[in-house]
């Protein structure tokens, strides 16, 4: 049962490590499961380890643990499956495969799908898989089924909910509900939960009473039978709701960073925005640690024997000769004019998100004219500055000519040997200018200049394409047009630079 | 099975109780992670805004269980010669001197190099032994004989380089000392590791810890603080305190006051005696409560609106 809900933990994005599931372990060990709040507030110390995570932790425990719910007999016998959006439906659909089941292949009946047969009365349905299904289902699981067939019916007739609940838990388990993974498997698994709780049986004994005359008893248990179905669609609802929660975002977030940039939809800019911040804070992370790594270095002789000769000569105080820390100072060049914009705004995003292991960074955008942007990226909004980066700059026809000498003006002084040039645009000069002059002047000066492409390399040169001009004075030239892209320059870069 | 959860649900509640004795108002949660820490033998982080007690914690349970509290303080470029131990190099060279001067009676009898390099072997090592180990926090934590608790404050303030060189101290109780060998702890001590946050702590780090969050109280349980914080205060004053902290904290502030601002606040009450809580008095203490020039001004423009919300009456108008 732990390894179960801590799948459904790791599938709600909290870190477990099989050490802290053995933590856990220990813990229901110590507190034993009686004491709800207790386990909760025990297991939430054990394996949230953030406050985000200790949210989603709750969340995930108030589920998984939720007893399946119902309300027996109580005045009001459908104030529950507002819940369930097609109170009708499983049971027909189950009666329906139950027929299938009957038949006797049990990997048909799980691949067809349930369904698709609303149209077929439910006392008809029930009716054939009576008749057939009797002695068919009772194969699947005879002891067990047998001893169920006599609770199940006292279950609902007695309305005892907590043996009804720990039935449905124990059925859940039984036809492997855990590994559920879509929402078109909930009318399966529900039927199959029935099924292995004695449904067959129940409906035989429906009949029994009918056939006995004992009209009213029979109603009564044909309402149990659907306040039963409810409580067992929607315990699957939930159940998998659970498991898939997060599931799909995983998929999307997997498939977003390596879409191309300029085809992203705008719905999903805000889980782009998320994406982004979590793998700069693990580029951060990564090379923060490397910069620490240079704080140590070889012993300096020459200082720790001076600093020693208080001491008679003797060597105590050592002295440590430092690896120089060298932070890379950047300047960026973005064009946001047209289709190169969408990745000139994540790839800014992205750089600026790295503000802790980058403090020095100018940022130019152009599309005529350049201009500098640095100062509203730090305190900016990112779609404000956007906006405003394109009224200031945008609007006219791309021109390198005039940027790359815009770019020059307000920077040239101070590159030196430590600088890197970063240019990111398509360099279709609109057959002006490419500036390649100026390029080259920078070249000489920089430490190195990377150009980078959202074109794929074979569309380089054609057309209006300056790239072969300009990529002669670039150290790197790359293609960059997906957040996997971006976050691999960047990588690079810190690399190189420590 | 029932047995064993009244066990666990009675030594909760009695650590609660204990805690509150000493005056240190916790919560389930905190009386929950305490028990799991001490039967699990598992490192406590414990993180929060600034001033919720976590410190405290660390010091009411090391009141509460009568062990001794061992304190180390963390900050940048906080390194093993601080923390754990070093070796006391004047005495060492004292040691050596001293030496000098016997090595010639030491040698005498000798003939040859060969042979007092024998016998000079035959000493033990004495110049790396514990007669020349300072001891710092976290060895002093594994040799004490009944256990400690030992906090490690502010762990977030630390290098990376050092929270890996806790991992060994954490899971094992254990450290190496390259000269002596492993040192292991006679009782293994309970650790508070503390955080604010500034710095995301490693996994690695993590995982060997319980976690304990402790947010800022509700105004119920602020009440029970402040009442066993600070008894002089009548219950009409306490209340007022409260309701007006606990309005301030929803506004959007750069430092919210933390429940030692509280006590600090109610104790400034108490100092000058007031017997009402007026906006008079309220604009002339806010510096108490608050500790950004910015966030006083944003409350002080608010003043009125908090205390008709607090159900304050203002006695002087508000200019």
């Amino acid at each position: 049962m732990i390894a179960d809900f801590i799948r459904i933990l790791r599938a709600a994005d909290i870190q477990v490590s099989p050490a802290e599931a053995i933590d856990a372990a220990a813990v229901i060990e110590e507190i034993g499961i009686g004491e709800r709040r207790l386990l909760k507030h025990a297991l939430g110390h054990t394996l949230a380890k953030t406050q985000f995570e200790k949210q989603s932790f709750d969340e995930c425990f108030d589920i998984y643990f939720k007893p399946p719910e119902m309300n027996l007999g109580e005045a009001t016998p459908t104030s529950d499956s507002g819940e369930a959006p097609e109170p009708d439906a499983p049971s027909q659909d189950s009666a329906g495969d139950a027929t299938d089941d009957a038949d006797g292949e049990e990997g048909e009946a799980q691949e067809g799908q349930p369904g698709d047969q609303p149209g077929a009365p439910t006392g008809e349905a029930k009716k054939t898989s009576k008749k057939s299904g009797d002695p068919a289902s009772d194969e699947t699981g005879e002891g067990e089924a047998d001893t169920q067939r006599a609770s199940l019916v006292d279950m609902l007739t007695q309305k005892d909910q907590a043996a009804l609940q720990a039935a449905i838990s124990e059925a859940a388990q039984k036809v492997g509900l855990a590994d559920a993974k879509l929402f078109t498997q909930q009318g399966m698994f529900s039927r199959r939960i029935m099924e292995s709780m004695g449904l067959a049986q129940l409906d035989a004994h429906i009949r029994q009473l009918e056939e006995n005359g004992e009209s009213g008893k029979a109603d009564g248990l044909r309402e149990g039978r659907g306040q039963l179905f409810e409580a067992v669609f929607d315990f699957v609802e939930r159940q998998i709701a659970m498991r898939t929660k997060n599931a799909g975002r995983l998929l999307r977030e997997d498939a977003l960073s390596r879409i191309r940039l300029s085809n992203l939809d705008r719905s999903d800019m805000k889980i782009m925005r998320g994406l982004i911040q979590r793998l700069a804070k693990r580029l951060a992370s990564r090379h923060s640690r490397q910069r620490k790594k240079s704080r140590r270095g070889m012993l300096d002789i020459r200082r720790t024997m001076r600093r020693n000769v208080a001491y008679d000569g003797n060597l105590f105080e050592l002295s440590w000769r430092r690896t120089k820390v060298e932070r890379p100072k950047l300047l960026v060049l973005c064009d946001v004019s047209g289709s190169v914009a969408a990745v000139s705004q994540f790839f800014l995003m992205f750089l600026y998100s790295l503000d802790e292991v980058m403090p020095k960074t100018r940022s130019f955008v152009f599309s005529n004219r350049a201009g500098e942007i640095s100062d509203m990226m730090r305190d900016g909004d990112m779609d404000q500055v956007m906006e405003q980066a394109l009224r200031e700059f945008g609007g006219g026809s791309t021109d390198y000519g005039m940027s790359m000498m815009d770019f020059a003006e307000a920077t040239l002084d101070t590159i030196d040997h430590r600088t890197t040039v970063m240019i990111l645009g398509d360099a279709r000069s609109n057959y002006g200018d490419p500036g390649h002059l100026v390029l080259k002047e920078m070249h000489e000066r920089a430490r190195r200049v990377i150009w980078l492409n959202p074109e794929g390399e074979s569309s380089w040169g054609t057309g209006d394409s300056e790239m072969k001009r300009l990529g002669a004075y670039c150290t790197h030239k790359q293609v960059c047009n997906s957040v996997k892209h971006v976050e691999r320059v960047l990588d690079d870069l810190l690399r190189l630079s420590t | 099975m029932t047995e064993m959860k009244n066990q666990a649900q009675d030594a909760i509640e009695a650590i609660l109780a204990g805690y509150e004795k000493l005056g240190y108002i916790s919560d389930e949660q905190i009386a929950t992670a305490l028990f799991l820490a001490q039967k699990l033998e598992k490192p406590l982080l414990v993180e929060g805004p600034p001033g919720v007690g976590k410190t405290e914690l660390a010091k009411a349970t090391a009141e509460y269980l009568g062990l001794d509290m061992i304190r180390l303080q963390c900050y940048e470029g906080l390194d093993e010669s601080k923390a754990l131990y070093e070796w006391q190099y004047g005495k060492q060279l004292l040691y050596t001197q001293v030496l000098k001067e016997k090595l010639g009676d030491l040698m005498q009898g000798t003939n040859s190099l060969d042979e007092s390099m024998a016998k000079l072997n035959n000493f033990e090592d004495v110049f790396f032994s514990e007669q020349f180990l300072q001891t710092r926090p976290l060895l002093q934590a594994l040799q004490n004989e009944d256990g400690a608790v030992l906090l490690i404050d502010e762990i977030d303030k630390s290098d990376d380089e050092f929270e890996a060189f806790l991992l060994e101290i954490l899971s094992d109780y254990q450290i190496s000392i390259p000269e002596l060998g492993t040192v292991k702890a006679k009782k293994p001590p309970l650790v508070f590791l503390t955080s604010n946050n500034t710095r995301e702590i490693g996994d690695a780090l993590k995982r060997r810890c319980l976690h304990l969050y402790i947010p800022f109280p509700d105004a119920a349980r602020e009440n029970t603080i402040l009442q066993a914080r600070v008894p002089e205060l009548n219950q009409q004053l306490r209340d007022n305190i409260v309701n007006f902290v606990q309005a301030v904290r929803q506004m959007d502030l750069k430092k919210p006051p933390a429940v030692s601002e509280t006590i600090d606040w109610a104790r400034t009450v108490v100092l000058l005696n007031m017997s009402v809580l007026d906006a008079e008095f309220i604009r002339n203490t806010l510096n108490v409560l608050l500790k950004f020039r910015s966030d006083i001004e944003n409350v002080e423009g608010e003043i009125a609106r908090l205390m008709r919300e607090t159900q304050l009456t203002p006695d002087t108008p508000i200019q």
